[in-house]
Order: structure tokens, then C-alpha cells, then sequence
């Protein structure tokens, strides 16, 4: 998938030609082309296109396969992947191709501890991305909405299961309404989206050391431009310095911190290392930057941190990284790609740009059929359908957000019924 | 040397379905009970049925359970809850004459063929290699059986409080089962403590009726039971409705220091909805009025349940609190209220067959698994009569999906996550309310029930029956168009104001909202209440059922893939430690069962998959 002149989506299991029958309408014969248009619900067309059915089990994965192939435009494949999932499709999980291809026998058996790996780290990187790197905003505006939803499915729900109880039955009148107003809020949400709002922060990581050990150079090396002001005398960086730099697709945000010495000279250095140790504590990682002919001991707790040994070019002799230690040469560069491929394993990015590409992919489709299913009770409530049906269709919505953010139990949702309500005999 | 395929110990709703599923799937059964003459009491207040419980009660029924035919020789007010909603939701209450319910269920348990009842108490169980042996009565008989079901309800260590008095017991004139309760604490199993209450008892004499609203029954009235005849029903009854007011209140606010819920003297956990009216007026101080419903215990009985003021405020306050309220004003209380203290085993101990995971043999149901309600308890006996059965007769466990039965949603929570409050049963529970309805209950487990051998003929006849008619009404549905402008269509506007343009099915017609099966041109099936439920609900869900049933059959896979029972966690590649713990100590039997447990994530689900198969492999 990208922005190529053809995007191929790939659906698998026992249902994939139903639903693709549904979209395309007759599929041709197994693993011949079929010209087609491919529609939504509504019967207006998504793309023309070509789709391929692959029959069990002679597919990559073993299951039934259908191949979409469409105009490789991201608008036209989240159509089509947001039509899939409303007839029943999930989105992927991380490696969830290649593990159902071993779980049919589509590989041997030395295979498997690889995509046992495989999902573990792509999984890993994936729960980093859906959780700890939402962008607040986009993050905010999930979790409000998850709230809304929440407070409708109390109301509802109360009044399902306790009609004995005195609920407030005029709670239920707001209730269209009040989801009108998030399907509007998601709807401005996906816009915002197309328009490139973040939906995840990248990762922060933080530049420490004792004073003068070359930790601004370092950044500097990094952003390959000067943003901090470098000099001999120890202590020169008073406030943090930020820059962020793209390594491999990813955003990492670097932050120059002043240098830690044993005994601060004055009330501003003092100030400067407690905005270093704020900084550590906002990072996913730090950089412990010493200098390799002089190193100095260093106090501030760190978490999870990787040292690097600057000025490795003024040593004697030939000295190899070990697993947490690198040596570095700032003035002449050398060792810089080393640290920089460590950054992306400790930073577990490297499911690359699948993962990060798949899991902003997750965040959009849930997103849209969350928007999907409450238009469906939207429908429902002005219709008069039955109350189950409305319930049905929230019950959906607020499990496709929560997938994005906090999923919800049953119990947690009868939890808030009896905190809001007074219930029982 | 006397010997028994099962023993079930415990004569409530519990033991009471444990039993008699035994006896009619054909092993030979013990009944051991402190009081035969209290088998089949309502303890709490004379109601069976209500939202969510009453679809325990119909999936019962349809596995050939005695609880609803009891209720239906009982049923002194009935009512459908949720009427106006659709069928997936919509529950029957009925309000039961104590003194019937218990004689119906005696007599049901008296015919049964393979049952002996017992008067007793047991005092040990002998378990030898991690496996039940024989029980131990207090008169010192050994009887022996390798299949013991225990339903001891609030028996164990049960402590009852009025006011700051406590004493000793289960239920109001019962010994609580002490010895029995040392004897299971001192097993390899987890021991919790919940409370419950109930309100006082008023004489029916001394309430002045013309000041409380009535509440009559629904006409026509349904039945509760597949198999009940409306002339089983004894005369119908109203039920009247007060209120408390601003003075109540203060009253129970006068006296809180004395509850024992509020001074600290009751330690276990009560649940979150209100159990209490102390508990009512504390969370709610917002509200200055909570409605009572009067309900009479029975068609002779002199008694009123109070529904709505459960209490254990000191017989004083007690008295107090009954003046305050309208129609009460001279109300005598025969018997004060109180809340109830006991012991309840951790659930997730349990296989889904309802088997402790640490003895085999031995089986819990009911409220010792932490639940509330009679239908929760029914549920777990009737489920823990067929697997002691199937296990003494060397068969594989009967276990209900999630998608199958509430019993399965109720059995599945309780298993693979425990209960932290009473437990009982809310339609909000069910993943899949929609297929898990009161009219299709015989629809789901009907067939299972008879493959089993425990249901009996005249049930099946009827399921037939109902099937039969049912798919024939459907096809008629299908083909039988409406035209406009017909005298058909004419009356379905004039009815229902919905307008029909061009030919449209019935079944299409079926789907509008307002439309009702009875307002479409009537076919010559004569069709019972419940497959008329049955044709709605199918026809109006059909594109949510649609769905749902994707849901299923994703998850069908993960049901059906076994986790072997000693399969060593440690092992699997990858696993977090989190999900190594959850996972050694639920021990899940299936892969869909541990997807369920909180902190196993699915990508843990994934690692466990490619174990698994890979196990598979290098045996095979």
C-alpha cells in the first residue's frame, strides 16, 4: 500500500468472498481478474477496479484470499477497506497474514519462532503507537468522545435493563442529539486528518552528561544544523534544546539538557537540572553523552538510557561498541550510524513503515465505522426503532473507538450505570 | 455400602436443578438436604423472572429444568418488563405464592425416577489423590459417590446483622454450616465474603391498601414455561406500590451509626447497584423518594415483601422507617430485616463445567459461586446436575457458548473473570442479546437438552411443533407479496400509517418498525404467543443477527481450539510476564477463553496460537 499508481488490498478467511461478492458483485473464477466497479452500502462507486479471489487453499495465507486492486489513492483505499470492515472485515493485526499462513501450514515449521517474533515486535511497536504516542490532541478528542458515547450507552442501557427503576425516560429524548453532535465531531476529526493532523507524536529522546562532554555537538550532529550554542566552557546549555529529526520514517524529537555536575554553581544551573531530570522523565530514552578521555560520574536517574563515548578520536587505540555503549566521534562523525540503527531497536521501531503506516491506518478505519454505527443509531432513533437495536449500534461505535484508545467491558459498563443510577431492591 | 452416582448437597434452586437434571439424565442421585420440608424456598423475596433472569429461567426450561413450570403453578402476578421494547429485551416477572412454588417443586422432585432425598447435614468430604470420595453426615453415615455437587447458598459462615446484633446462620431459623465451612476453607481453594440483605417482613392486615397505587398483572397472561397450560395458573393477584419520602429518610439517617454496613462491622463487599435503602438514601441523597413495591408472598399468606427496602437497621429504626411511609403507618413488622454475611468460593477456581479445577469430582453451584438471584442459581444447578452426570458416565463436559444461552455468558463471566460483588444477570452482559432471546430460548437449546437424555417428551413435542410452524410461517412470509392499493395494504396504513408503494414481501413488510405480524394478511399456521415472538425478532434483527453471527464465527475458531490442560506458559515464546501470570492461573480451556481474560492481549492470543499449533506439529 502508499501513494503508488496501484494499491492492492488483501482480505483473507472464510468470509472475504462474500464480502468482496457484496462490493464487486460475482467474482470470476479462482485466481483470474474480474474488472469491476467497487460499490459501498449506498450502491455508489468506490473505484473501478480489478479484484482476484484466491480459493483455499491454495493462497498466500491458506484461507479463501481476495485481492482488491484500485487506484492507489489513500481516499479510495480507506473506502474500501472502511466498506470491507462494515460487512464484517477486521483490520490485520501485525503479522496476522503471515501467522495464519503458519497456522495453515503455508510455512514449515522453522519458520514459526520468526513470526512469533515477528508479531512480538511488530506488536510491541504497534501498542507503542496506539497508545503512548497519540498525539494528545487526536488522543483528547478520542477520549471525549469515548466519554459521550459511554454517557449515551448509560442512559440507554439503564433503560433497558431497569425499566422497573425510575429512570429518567426523558434522558433518552437528548440522546439523539447528543450523538448527532459526535458523529459531526468524528466527521470533522477524519477531515482533519486528510489535512495531515498528527494523529501520533513521534518518540522524545532525551541528550544527557556531565558538562562539556559534547552533548550539544551531538545534537547538532543529529540535526546537521547548529541549534544549540556549543563552546568550551562547561555549562553553556542552560535551556533545553529541541530537535527533532526524521531517522527511518520515524519522528524522534532530541533534547539537549544541560550538564549535570556534581556540585551547581549558581541558582540558574540549578534550575537547568531540574528541567533535565523533567526531560528524562518525558523521554522514551536518553543518551548518556561522556567525554571518552575524561568520563565523569553521573547521579541523575535515567530509566532506560544507551551511553555514548564522545570524542572516541582522541583515544588511543581501536575500540569496539558493546551492547549499550558506543563510541562516537562528534567532530569527525564517525560511529554516528551505529548509535542511530541502536536508537531504532531500543526505540522498537523497527516494524517500520508497515507498523506505523498499518496502526494510523487502524486509528482512521476505526474511527470511520465508529462514525459508521452511530449514523446507523442516529437512523435507528429517528425511525422509532426498538431500544435493543439503538443499543446494538452504540454497543458497535463505542467498541470501534475504544480500539483505539481503552476498550470497554460489560462490567465496566454496568459500573457506570450504578454510579449514575439508584438500582436495586 | 451406600453409594451414589452424585450427590447433591443442598435443597435450594441450585441443588434443586442439579438434582433432577441427574435423576432424568439417568444416574442414580442423593439429595442431601438440612430440611426436606424447605426444599424449593424463596429465601428472598416470592419473584422469579425480570430482565436477564428471566431468560435464565426460559433456557432452563428449555433444557427440561423444573423452574419455570414451578413458577407457572405458582404465578400469582404477571408481567412482561420492557413491553414496548423489542423482543430481545422484553422479560416476564412473576410474583409467586411461596407455599405453591415450594409444593410444586417437591412434588416434580418426589416423581423423579433416579432421586432419593436425604435429611442431614454433611459434615466432611473425603478426598483422597485430589479426588472426592465420600461425604460425611453428622450421624457419621459415609456415602459414598465420585461426583458431589455442593449448592450450600449462604450457608457457609454465613453471619446474619440487625442493627450491631450478629448471629450465627443462612437464612432466618436455619444453622449455617460451619463444619462444612472449616472443612472447605482448609482445601486448595480461594475463599471470598459478600453481603446481602433483605427487608422486613409486614403483616398483610395491618397495611391501610387504599393508600398504595395497584399494579395489576398483564392481560392476557403469559406463561413462563414451554410446557405450562394456562390452567395450572392459580388465581391472579395485584401487587401495590409506595413510596418513601423526605421523613424516611431522615429516619434512616437518625440511626446510620447503628447499620452495620455504615459502622464497619460487615466486611464483605456488597454489590454496586443499591442493595439497601440505607445504601439508596447515602448514594442518592439527590432523590428524596424511592418506590417500594408491596408484594404479597403468597395467595394465603398473611405476610408482604417490601420489595425496595432492604435493611439492617436495628428492629427500632426498623419500626420507625415502616410508620413513615404511606399505607405502612400502622404496619406491623413480623419479622425485622437484616443483612446476610457468607463465604463464597472464587469462580475462576471452576471449569466451565462447573468442576473445582483443584478436586475432581467436586462440583459448586450457585450462590457459593458468588451469585445472586434464584435463576443464576437454577442456571449453575441444572449445568452442574448434567456434568457431574456426563462425568461419572465418562463423558466429555456440556458447556453453552456465549452466543448460545445467558447461561453460558453467566458461566463464562464467573469462570474466567470471578465476581467482586453478588453476580446477577443483566441482558447488558450478552455480546449477543439479540439471538439470546426469551422467545427462542427452546429454539437454542432445546435439541442440546435432548441429546442429552433430560428433556422430556411432551417439551420435545412442542419445540417440534413450534419449529415446524415457525419455518413454514417464514417461507410464507417470503413469498406472499403485498399489493398496493389491496385491501391488505389498505389496513396495514389505516393501522399502522405505513404506505405501500409497489409489491413488497410480508417479510420486507415485517422489517418496518411499526409493523407487527399481526397487522399482515394471516396465513392458515395458527401460531403460539412465542413464535409469533419468534418470527418478529427474526425478521426486524435480521441484518444486526447478520452481523453478529460474522462476530461468532470469527470467534468459532478460538471456541473450538483446546488449550491443553498443562500446558507450561513459561514455554510459549514471547508471552509477557503479565500474560504468563493471568494465564497460568485461570488456566483457560480454549484459546476464545483466554482472549477473554483482561491483560492477555491479542497479540498474546497470536504467540499462544503458534505454540500451539507448533506443539500440534512435532506430535503429529
Amino acid at each position: 500500500m502508499g501513494r503508488g499508481g496501484i494499491s492492492i488490498i488483501r482480505m483473507s478467511g472464510k468470509l472475504s468472498k462474500n464480502i468482496a461478492e457484496t462490493m464487486c458483485g460475482e467474482l470470476a473464477e479462482a485466481r483470474s481478474f474480474k474488472r469491476c466497479s467497487i460499490k459501498s452500502r449506498s450502491g455508489s462507486k468506490i473505484d473501478d477496479g480489478m479484484v482476484v479471489f484466491f480459493n483455499s487453499p491454495n493462497s498466500y495465507t491458506g484461507d479463501d484470499v481476495v485481492e482488491f486492486h484500485c487506484h492507489g489513492n489513500p481516499t479510495i483505499v480507506n473506502l474500501v477497506i472502511e466498506e470491507a470492515v462494515y460487512l464484517g472485515a477486521v483490520v490485520a493485526e501485525p503479522g496476522e497474514f503471515t501467522k495464519t499462513a503458519f497456522l495453515n501450514e503455508k510455512i514449515d515449521l522453522v519458520q514459526a519462532e520468526s513470526v512469533a517474533d515477528l508479531i512480538n515486535a511488530q506488536s510491541e511497536t504497534a501498542v507503542v503507537a496506539a497508545n503512548s504516542s497519540l498525539s494528545g490532541e487526536f488522543s483528547k478528542q478520542i477520549n471525549l468522545l469515548l466519554d459521550g458515547i459511554l454517557k449515551a450507552r448509560v442512559v440507554v442501557e439503564a433503560n433497558i435493563d431497569f425499566p422497573e427503576e425510575e429512570i429518567d425516560v426523558s434522558a433518552l429524548e437528548s440522546i439523539k442529539e447528543m450523538l448527532q453532535g459526535f458523529h459531526a465531531e468524528i466527521s470533522e476529526l477524519l477531515s482533519r486528518i486528510k489535512e495531515g493532523i498528527k494523529l501520533r507524536d513521534g518518540y522524545s529522546v532525551a541528550i544527557v552528561g556531565p558538562p562539556n562532554a559534547g552533548k550539544s555537538s551531538l545534537l547538532n550532529l543529529l540535526a546537521r544544523e547548529d541549534l544549540a550554542i556549543t563552546s568550551e566552557v562547561p555549562g553553556t546549555t542552560r535551556d533545553l534544546v529541541k530537535t527533532s529529526v526524521n531517522i527511518g520514517g520515524t519522528l524522534i524529537e532530541f533534547v539537549d539538557t544541560a550538564g549535570v555536575r556534581h556540585d551547581p554553581e549558581g541558582p540558574i544551573e540549578e534550575e537547568g537540572i531540574q528541567r533535565s531530570k523533567e526531560a528524562i522523565k518525558k523521554s522514551n530514552l536518553s543518551l548518556l553523552v561522556q567525554d571518552a578521555t575524561a568520563i565523569q560520574r553521573f547521579d541523575v536517574g535515567l530509566g532506560a538510557f544507551l551511553t555514548v563515548l564522545n570524542k572516541s578520536d582522541l583515544l588511543e587505540g581501536e575500540f569496539s561498541n558493546e551492547e549499550n555503549t558506543f563510541y562516537l566521534s562528534c567532530s569527525t562523525g564517525k560511529g554516528v550510524e551505529e548509535l542511530l540503527k541502536a536508537l531504532i531497536t531500543r526505540l522498537e521501531i523497527d516494524g517500520g513503515e508497515e507498523t506505523v503506516f498499518l496502526s494510523r491506518q487502524r486509528h482512521e478505519i476505526s474511527l470511520r465505522s465508529g462514525g459508521l454505527f452511530l449514523e446507523e443509531a442516529i437512523i435507528s432513533l429517528g425511525e422509532g426503532q426498538a431500544l435493543e437495536l439503538v443499543a446494538e449500534s452504540l454497543r458497535s461505535a463505542h467498541s470501534a473507538l475504544g480500539d483505539i484508545l481503552r476498550p470497554m467491558s460489560a462490567d465496566d459498563l454496568l459500573g457506570e450505570i450504578f454510579s449514575e443510577f439508584c438500582i436495586g431492591k | 455400602m451406600d453409594k451414589y452416582d452424585v450427590i447433591v448437597i443442598g435443597g435450594g434452586h441450585a441443588g434443586v436443578e442439579a438434582a433432577e437434571a441427574c435423576s432424568r439424565f439417568g444416574v442414580k442421585t442423593l439429595l442431601i438436604t438440612h430440611d426436606k420440608s424447605k426444599i424449593g424456598e424463596m429465601s428472598c423475596n416470592p419473584a422469579i423472572g425480570g430482565i436477564g433472569k428471566s431468560h435464565l429461567a426460559k433456557e432452563v426450561d428449555a433444557l427440561g429444568g423444573l423452574m419455570a413450570k414451578a413458577t407457572d403453578k405458582a404465578g400469582i402476578h404477571y408481567r412482561v418488563l420492557n413491553s414496548a421494547k423489542g423482543q430481545a429485551v422484553r422479560a416476564t416477572r412473576v410474583q409467586t405464592d411461596r407455599e405453591l412454588y415450594k409444593t410444586a417443586i417437591q412434588k416434580f422432585l418426589s416423581s423423579s425416577p433416579n432421586l432419593k432425598i436425604k435429611e442431614g447435614s454433611v459434615v466432611d468430604l473425603d478426598i483422597k489423590n485430589s479426588a472426592i470420595q465420600s461425604v460425611l453426615t453428622e450421624r457419621g453415615e459415609k456415602i459414598f459417590s465420585n461426583s458431589v455437587i455442593l449448592t450450600t447458598g449462604t450457608f457457609l459462615g454465613g453471619v446474619m446483622h440487625t442493627g450491631l446484633e450478629q448471629s450465627s446462620g443462612g437464612r432466618t431459623g436455619d444453622p449455617s454450616s460451619d463444619k462444612l465451612a472449616q472443612k472447605l476453607r482448609g482445601l486448595n481453594l480461594k475463599v471470598g465474603r459478600l453481603k446481602t440483605g433483605t427487608p422486613p417482613r409486614l403483616d398483610k392486615h395491618s397495611i391501610d391498601w387504599s393508600l398504595l397505587s395497584p399494579q395489576p398483572g398483564d392481560t392476557p397472561t403469559p406463561l413462563l414455561s414451554y410446557t405450562s397450560q394456562a390452567s395450572e395458573r392459580p388465581a391472579q393477584l395485584n401487587c401495590y406500590m409506595t413510596r418513601t419520602n423526605p421523613k424516611t429518610h431522615q429516619v434512616i439517617l437518625n440511626h446510620l451509626d447503628k447499620s452495620p454496613m455504615y459502622s464497619g462491622v460487615i466486611e464483605g463487599v456488597g454489590p454496586r447497584y443499591c442493595p439497601s435503602i440505607e445504601d439508596k438514601v447515602m448514594r442518592f441523597a439527590e432523590r428524596d423518594s424511592h418506590q417500594i413495591f408491596a408484594e404479597p408472598e403468597g395467595l394465603n399468606s398473611d405476610l408482604i415483601y417490601p420489595n425496595g427496602i432492604s435493611t439492617s437497621l436495628p428492629l427500632k429504626a426498623q419500626k420507625e422507617l415502616i410508620k413513615s411511609i404511606r399505607g405502612f403507618e400502622n404496619a406491623k413488622i413480623v419479622r425485622p430485616g437484616y443483612a446476610i454475611e457468607y463465604d463464597f468460593f472464587d469462580p475462576t477456581g471452576l471449569k466451565h463445567s462447573l468442576e473445582t479445577k483443584a478436586i475432581s469430582g467436586l462440583f459448586f453451584a450457585g450462590q457459593i459461586n458468588g451469585t445472586t438471584g434464584y435463576e443464576e442459581a437454577a442456571a449453575q444447578g441444572i449445568m452442574a446436575g448434567i456434568n457431574a452426570s456426563l462425568l461419572v458416565t465418562n463423558q466429555e463436559a456440556f458447556e453453552l457458548q456465549r452466543d448460545e444461552a445467558y447461561i453460558g455468558v453467566l458461566i463464562d463471566d464467573l469462570v474466567s473473570l470471578g465476581t467482586k460483588e453478588p453476580y446477577r444477570m443483566f441482558t447488558s452482559r450478552a455480546e449477543y442479546r439479540l439471538i439470546l432471546r426469551e422467545d427462542n430460548a427452546d429454539m437454542r437449546l432445546t435439541e442440546k437438552g435432548r441429546k442429552l437424555g433430560i428433556v422430556s417428551d411432551l417439551l420435545w413435542q412442542k419445540y417440534q411443533d413450534k419449529k415446524n410452524a415457525t419455518t413454514k410461517e417464514m417461507l410464507r412470509l417470503k413469498k406472499d407479496k403485498l399489493k398496493p392499493n389491496s385491501p391488505a395494504a389498505k389496513k396495514i396504513k389505516k393501522q399502522t400509517g405505513e404506505d405501500i408503494s409497489k409489491n413488497i414481501s410480508l417479510f420486507e413488510m415485517l422489517k418496518r418498525p411499526k409493523v407487527l405480524h399481526s397487522h399482515l394478511p394471516q396465513g392458515e399456521i395458527i401460531l403460539a404467543p412465542n413464535a409469533v415472538d419468534e418470527i418478529e425478532a427474526s425478521v426486524k434483527y435480521e441484518g444486526y443477527i447478520k452481523r453478529q453471527k460474522i462476530d461468532i464465527e470469527r470467534l468459532q475458531k478460538n471456541e473450538n481450539t483446546p488449550i491443553p490442560e498443562h500446558i507450561d506458559y513459561e514455554k510459549v515464546v514471547g508471552l509477557s510476564n503479565e500474560a504468563k501470570q493471568k494465564l497460568s492461573e485461570a488456566r483457560p480451556g480454549s484459546l476464545a477463553r483466554a482472549s477473554r481474560l483482561p491483560g492477555v492481549t491479542p497479540a498474546a492470543i497470536s504467540l499462544l496460537m503458534i505454540y500451539l499449533k507448533k506443539e500440534r506439529r512435532a506430535v503429529g
